[in-house]
Parts: structure tokens; C-alpha cells; sequence
């Protein structure tokens, strides 16, 4: 017992828990000053994956509470058919697809990063969303449905903040200039979908496969 | 030991299959007969707010004249019944006494005096016959009023003496055969009947049967068999009328006007009780109207000022309003166009030769309309767009106000358009509900008929469902093809099904009149009142979300914010908890104000305090 206490204390006494507690601060810094961030971001080393994955994951827990906890004023879910897991894959999906395809993509055109610094311009460029939302989510239960529309302009806000930073994320990891860096995201995200509709054709192949393996099958069970 | 698992396993399967075979069965069931929308456009059960009470033929009432052929309108005053009996061109008058019905009378001609008779022509010559008449307005008159109305007393003249014989003795006999013959079975089904719909040669025909047939003559009760076989065929078109004498199996002395459409003689004809024509309406004269324009009225209504409105057979521009004396005076409440935004963006890219080449976007035609008791139109459009209807850009019932512009209140979660969902697969018909009727009553709420599913919609004064009850089938209170419906009272509904020549009876049940009660109370202001109601009916239906807001709303009333709330969430109605969260809001921060002040004031002083006193020891350490 007092060796894991003393392991305990060890960690967040030790160099890991300061490198991540700085790079998770170095994300305020980020969304702000997205260009210079972007770039130490991954040229001067000062993020990490660690802080990149509590975003992530801060992110699905803004986007989960903000369907629970916000005001039923501004809030119209349909409880019967909530599903927890959509809602994280909803997140967490868009996410995998949209690394890989700017990964893709970048590759073919020069793009300096490698798909662990996108992951992690990605994930910083997040932060907006649970900075914002979370306030947002107590917010709304202190306003009526007139001023609520300042819980929608606040949010609507974040996600453009967020949209922004992931551009500039594009363009500093990858050194792409400006026009450049807009035609990666167009072309990632219509790679995304080509990612998509792939998946899903594969899908439905796979499943006709495995009927047609099936009904050979029994076919063969009812002839026998 | 492997035998009893197997055996186990087998009667757990079969088990299963049972129940799961009966649960299916189950939801595969007609849907409940009565339900209500939930706020997320779920069908929810409801108990019955109207029951059947009476199945109406008129075989029953009188075997001898038949059934009722593709009756198009229904129209009750008092304790009278006036149906259309479209295709065997004549109106049958009952009279409810006691719950029962009674056939009062059988309406083939109306009576014409000399004043009248060159209104009355129908061609070249006076025609006093009915030809498919679609619908009858009755409304109560006054004779101070009538004389006001009408100096000339159209009412007093001297009746019209129809040319006996026109031809000679033999010639006569020959087209009496040809009536006659007209009148079989047999000839019933030639193609000369079937294309009877519009074409004019027909309309020119049918004045000379009326012209020639003989009042006594054709009076006889022979044909009336063969007229009950018709109804149960149902053929595509009316017959040629024909004039036949009243069948008047009751006299009543009432003070009513009546207004008929005349529909396939293309007039609007207004007589008195007796039958006494006082005024036609017809060749409505406008520059909108073409020349070739023909006049046929399909549904009408006359309002307190008098005043007709006609919806005539492709005329999109509205309904027609005529003045007292039957003149065309303006067209009211056209629909608007309803273009979707695709259509729209595409029109904006065409050119103009483009534009005026493609397609072109009229506004579409009602199909009925009925009066509220202040005198308001409420109309029934048909002609919709599946789509449009589902996106909530199409109206299918309106209120119209004097100025012709829709005035109903769409408040509840959905719009008031019959079915919400109707891409069910189990569904027995498909598509949108198409309103054919609609009647409002005292209380302001409505009913509309819906026919694509026999179902009838009510509706309250704010647009929220209050039920929808009814379906297509052959069981008591089911539906063949619905064409019309009116309220006997406020608790009595007759529905006509045209297919099945019946006219069924709904009376008001208790649940129903427990919501009309509670909808009253709030109305005049008794709000403990009509909650208390409103909790009643909730243990009737805990599924209706009407109640729970009703509730709320006498809460909101009384002060008690928190527990209104609650009642506002149940019903998903996020208005008014806003509104009662405002003030409980209000009432929180009154109450915690001063401790927020204080903790405030702590929070800011007491550091500062804390600080001077450092300062100060510090100073007198030092010193």
C-alpha cells in the first residue's frame, strides 16, 4: 500500500506529470496564438500525446454532458432513443477519419507531418469546444428560453474557433501556405468521405459474402 | 439428463415463438382507434372521445327509395339532416327525434314562380330539376329580414306553369319510353351516362328530358327499385335528372333559407323551406374567368351577412363570393403558391423565355369549407404536396377571416395536418392525410375529415391535437371513401361515406366531454377549475401531453412555479417553462439575494481587512 502511495507521489512529483501538465497549458496558448502554438506545437516539441488525448477525451465528455446537463429549454433529445456510444463514436470516428485522410492526403502533397503531430494539431485545436461548453452547459440552466441564444452564439463560436485553429493547425505542421493549407482540408474532408462510402461498401460486400457462405450452407444442411 | 435439456430448450423455443407470435399479432392489430401525437410525433392510445351510436341507410328509413348513390354533402340544423344525394339527383331530409331518424322528405324539384322562371332556365328552357347536387347550406331566416332582403317578395309569386306538351301526342309517348328507358339498369351503364362529368352535348340533352318528362308521369314509384340498385353500384357519373314530385313524408313549418349547388346545371339555387326559389346564382361574370368558363359549384356557405361563398370545380383563385342579390363580388383567400426552395433556386436560374415555357405554379384549389358560429371560413385544401406537407410549408386547413387571410393558430408540437407519420409500412393506405371536410364548433376546436385513412382529426383553438379516431374498413366506425361531415350539436357528429351510402353517428363520450369541459374553463378563466379536469382526464390518459400543460398552466397561475415546471417538462413544452422558470428564477435570486450580497461583501472585505491588519502589525513590529 504505502509503495503505491509513494509511486503516486513519485509520479506527480516527477518530470512526466510537469512535461504534461506544461503541455496541457500550452494549449491556452495555442488558441490563441494559433500560428507561433501550431508550429512550437510540434517543431519545438511542447505538446504531447498525453495532453492531446485529454482533450480528446474532455471534448466526447463536453459533447455527452452538453446532451445531459443542459437546460430542456434548449436541449430537445429524444431520450428513448439516446445512445451513449453513438454519441462518443460520433466524436471519436469523424476524428480517426479525419487524421487518416489529411494523413493521406498531405502525403501525396508534401505535407511535413506525420499523422501523430496531425492527431495532435487536432486534438489542441479542440480546445475551444470544452472550454467553452462546459461553462455554456451551466449557463443554460440559468437563462430562459429568450436568453438562450446566447448558449447557441457561444457554442456556435466555439466551433468556428475551432474550425479556424484546425486550419491553422493544417498549415503550420504540414509548412503549407495559405491557399495550400485551405485546399488540404477541402481535400481531406472530400477524402473523408471517400473513406466513408469505402468503409461501408466493404461492409455490405462482407455481409453478402457472409449470406451467400450461409445460405450455401443450409442449403447444403437441407439437401444432406 | 441431455433429453430434459433438449426438452426444456424445445418448450422454452416454442414458448417463445407463441408470445412473440401473439405480440406481433398484436402490434400488427388495426392501430388503436383513437390516439393522440406525442411531442415526438408518436402515435400514443387514447380512450374514445366519440363513439358510434347509429349507422344511418336510408333503405332502413324507407325501402322503397333506395340508397344513398356517391352522396357528396352532409348539412345539419337543428334536429334536420340534409343529405346530397349526388348521382340520384336529390336531397333527402331527415329529422332526429330521440336519437332516432325519420325521413321527412325526398327533394327532386324545387317550386318555381313566374318571377323566377328566367333564372331558372337551364338551356332554352325552365328547368326546376336537380342535376348532381354536391351541397346544401341551410340557415335560419327571419320574414322582417327576408322582407328587407328581398322588397320584391320573390317568395309570393305566381307559380310557373311548365308547357304541358310541347310535341304532338305521339311524339310525347316516344320520348317518354326514351325517359324510361333511360331510367333502367341496363342503360344506365352506356358510355353516353359515363362521360356525363362535364361535357356540354350532355348538359344539352338533360334539358330536354327535363323539358319533356311529365310531373305525374315520372312521379311513379316504379323505378325506384332500380334507383336503389344503382346506389349500391355506384356509377361514375349522376343520371340525367329527371323531374320526379317530392316524396314529403312529414310537413314542418320551419323558417329556414336553403342554398343548393346545383352542380351539373351549373347554378346555385336559394329557396325558402317550401322549396320556393328566391334567387339564382350563376354565370358569374369576371375577367378571370374565361369565356368558355363553366360554373360548377361544388361546395357552399352563406355567411350572417348574407353573403355566398362558392368553391367551383377549377377555380384556383379562391372561393367566389356573391352578394345577396347573386352577383359575383371577389374572389377570397386564394391559397399561396408554395414553392419548395429548389424549385424556387431553379426558377431563379431560369430565363424568362425559360420561365414562361416550364411549368406553371397556380395556387391550389380548395375543396370545402364550413362556418364557425362568429362567422369565420374554415377551408380544406387537398391538393398538396406529400412533401410539403411533411416539411410544414403546406396548409391543409385554414381560417379565414373577412379579409380572405389565413388566421389559424399553429401552436402545438405539430402542425394540425392529420397523420404525422405516414410511412408505416403496416399502414393501410399511404401518403398524407387529404382533408375533405372540416367543422368547427362553439368551443373553437375543430374536426376535420380525412380520407386517404377515414380517420376524423380534432383539433383545439391552439392547434393542439386533441384526438384522431376512426380508419378504412368494414367495422362499426370505419370508413370506405369519406365525403362529408357535419355536428348535430355540439356532441354529435354525422359522417357520410359516398361509397357505402351510410351516414354514421358519433356521440361525444365522457372523456371527450371532460376535455371540452376543462378547454372551457380555461378559456373563461377558471383555471383550478379546468386543471382539476385536466387531472381527471390524465388518469383517463396518461399519455396526453394537452393535460399536463393545461396543469401547468393553473400552477403558473397560482404562483407555484416549480411544481408548473415539472408539468411543462412532461409535455415537452419548452415556451412555457420558460416562462414559469423566469419567475422562479426571479423568486430564487429575491430570496438569496441578500446572502449573495453578504457572501459577496465578506468575500471582497474581509481580505482587504486581513491585509491592513498585516500591514499594520508589520508597522508597529517594525516601529
Amino acid at each position: 500500500m504505502k509503495k503505491i502511495l509513494s509511486a503516486i507521489a513519485q509520479f506527480f512529483k516527477g518530470e512526466g506529470w510537469r512535461n504534461y501538465r506544461k503541455t496541457l497549458r500550452y494549449a491556452l496558448y495555442v488558441i490563441i496564438h494559433p500560428f507561433d502554438g501550431f508550429w512550437d506545437l510540434t517543431h519545438e516539441k511542447r505538446g504531447s500525446m498525453a495532453a492531446a488525448h485529454t482533450i480528446v477525451i474532455l471534448t466526447v465528455l463536453t459533447h455527452i454532458w452538453d446532451r445531459r446537463f443542459t437546460s430542456f429549454m434548449l436541449n430537445n433529445t429524444q431520450w428513448s432513443k439516446f445512445s451513449i456510444v453513438m454519441n462518443i463514436l460520433g466524436i471519436l470516428v469523424p476524428l480517426a477519419i479525419w487524421v487518416v485522410a489529411n494523413w493521406g492526403i498531405t502525403t501525396l502533397f508534401d505535407g511535413k507531418g506525420r499523422m501523430r503531430e496531425i492527431y495532435m494539431g487536432t486534438a489542441y485545436a479542440l480546445t475551444p469546444y470544452p472550454l467553452i461548453g462546459l461553462p455554456m452547459i451551466i449557463v443554460s440552466n440559468l437563462v430562459t428560453k429568450e436568453e438562450g441564444v446566447f448558449y447557441t452564439y457561444f457554442n456556435v463560436f466555439a466551433l468556428i474557433w475551432a474550425g479556424f485553429l484546425i486550419l491553422c493547425a493544417v498549415l503550420m505542421i504540414h509548412d503549407y501556405s495559405l491557399l495550400g493549407g485551405v485546399a488540404a482540408v477541402i481535400f481531406s474532408i472530400v477524402g473523408m468521405a471517400v473513406i466513408m462510402f469505402i468503409v461501408l461498401l466493404f461492409f455490405s460486400l462482407i455481409s453478402d459474402a457472409i449470406m451467400y457462405v450461409v445460405s450455401i450452407y443450409k442449403e447444403i444442411v437441407f439437401r444432406l | 439428463m441431455k433429453t430434459t435439456y433438449k426438452r426444456l430448450l424445445a418448450l422454452f423455443l416454442l414458448l417463445s415463438l407463441l408470445l412473440s407470435s401473439v405480440s406481433t399479432a398484436f402490434a400488427d392489430d388495426d392501430d388503436w382507434y383513437t390516439y393522440t401525437y406525442s411531442y415526438w410525433g408518436d402515435e400514443m392510445a387514447s380512450p374514445n372521445a366519440y363513439a358510434v351510436t347509429n349507422n344511418i341507410y336510408l333503405q332502413d328509413l324507407d325501402s322503397e327509395l333506395g340508397g344513398f348513390s356517391n352522396a357528396q354533402g352532409i348539412f345539419t340544423i337543428d334536429d334536420l339532416v340534409f343529405v346530397c344525394d349526388t348521382n340520384n339527383n336529390r336531397i333527402v331530409e331527415l329529422v332526429r327525434r330521440e336519437g332516432k331518424y325519420e325521413l321527412v322528405r325526398v327533394i327532386y324539384t324545387v317550386a318555381v314562380s313566374t318571377l323566377v322562371a328566367d333564372q331558372m332556365k337551364f338551356g332554352d328552357a325552365v328547368d326546376n330539376t336537380l342535376f348532381a347536387p354536391t351541397d346544401i347550406f341551410v340557415k335560419h331566416i327571419d320574414d322582417d329580414i327576408r322582407e328587407k332582403l328581398y322588397p320584391e317578395s320573390k317568395y309570393i309569386g305566381t307559380p310557373y306553369e311548365f308547357p304541358d306538351t310541347p310535341a304532338t301526342p305521339a311524339a310525347d309517348t316516344e320520348k317518354k319510353d326514351d325517359a324510361q328507358s333511360a331510367d333502367t339498369p341496363a342503360d344506365a351503364q352506356t358510355p353516353d351516362d359515363g362521360a356525363a362529368t362535364t361535357s356540354s352535348e350532355e348538359d344539352g340533352e338533360t334539358g330536354e328530358t327535363g323539358e319533356t318528362g311529365e310531373t305525374g308521369e315520372t312521379g311513379e314509384t316504379g323505378e325506384n327499385g332500380e334507383n336503389g340498385e344503382n346506389g349500391e353500384t355506384t356509377p361514375p357519373a349522376p343520371k340525367p335528372s329527371e323531374r320526379k314530385d317530392n316524396v314529403i313524408k312529414q310537413e314542418l313549418d320551419r323558417q329556414y333559407d336553403i342554398f343548393i349547388a346545383d352542380s351539373q346545371h351549373n347554378r346555385v339555387i336559394h329557396c325558402d323551406y317550401n322549396l320556393n326559389v328566391v334567387n339564382v346564382i350563376k354565370d358569374p361574370k369576371d375577367e378571370t374567368l374565361g369565356p368558355n368558363y363553366i360554373f360548377i359549384p361544388i361546395k357552399l356557405v352563406n355567411d350572417n351577412a348574407h353573403r355566398t361563398y362558392v368553391q367551383a370545380q377549377g377555380v384556383v383563385n379562391g372561393f367566389m363570393e356573391f352578394n345577396k342579390d347573386g352577383v359575383f363580388t371577389a374572389y377570397v383567400g386564394a391559397a399561396k403558391v408554395v414553392l419548395g426552395f429548389f424549385t424556387k433556386l431553379w426558377r431563379k436560374l431560369q430565363t424568362r423565355e425559360q420561365r414562361k415555357r416550364s411549368e406553371q405554379y397556380v395556387p391550389t384549389e380548395y375543396n370545402n369549407l364550413s362556418l364557425d358560429s362568429r362567422g369565420f371560413i374554415y377551408a380544406t385544401i387537398s391538393a398538396l404536396d406529400d412533401q410539403d406537407i411533411y416539411a410544414g410549408i403546406a396548409t391543409p386547413i385554414r381560417k379565414l377571416n373577412s379579409m380572405g387571410s389565413d388566421i389559424l393558430i399553429r401552436n402545438g408540437a405539430q402542425f394540425p395536418m392529420g397523420d404525422v407519420k405516414w410511412n408505416n409500412i403496416q399502414a393501410t393506405a399511404s401518403g398524407s392525410s387529404k382533408f375533405v371536410d372540416v367543422i368547427a364548433f362553439e368551443n373553437d376546436t375543430y374536426c376535420c375529415l380525412d380520407k386517404t385513412r377515414g380517420k376524423i382529426f380534432a383539433y383545439d383553438f391552439q392547434g393542439n391535437m386533441l384526438y384522431a379516431f376512426g380508419n378504412i374498413g368494414y367495422s362499426k366506425g370505419r370508413f370506405s371513401n369519406v365525403t362529408a361531415m357535419d355536428n348535430l350539436d355540439e356532441e354529435t357528429i354525422l359522417v357520410l361515406d359516398g361509397m357505402r351510402g351510410s351516414i354514421t353517428e358519433f356521440s361525444m363520450t365522457d372523456y371527450g366531454k371532460m376535455i371540452n369541459e376543462a378547454l372551457l374553463q380555461y378559456k373563461q378563466g377558471y383555471y383550478d377549475k379546468s386543471a382539476e379536469i385536466w387531472k381527471t382526464i390524465l388518469q383517463y390518459n396518461g399519455n396526453f401531453e394537452l393535460a399536463y400543460v393545461g396543469i401547468g398552466r393553473a400552477l403558473l397561475r397560482k404562483g407555484e412555479y416549480k411544481e408548473a415546471m415539472k408539468y411543462f417538462k412532461s409535455a415537452h413544452d419548452s415556451e412555457n417553462y420558460s416562462k414559469a422558470f423566469r419567475y422562479y428564477r426571479e423568486k430564487v435570486v429575491e430570496k438569496y439575494i441578500v446572502y449573495f450580497i453578504i457572501a459577496l461583501a465578506v468575500l471582497i472585505i474581509v481580505p482587504k481587512i486581513v491585509r491592513k491588519v498585516r500591514k499594520l502589525r508589520k508597522e508597529i513590529r517594525e516601529a
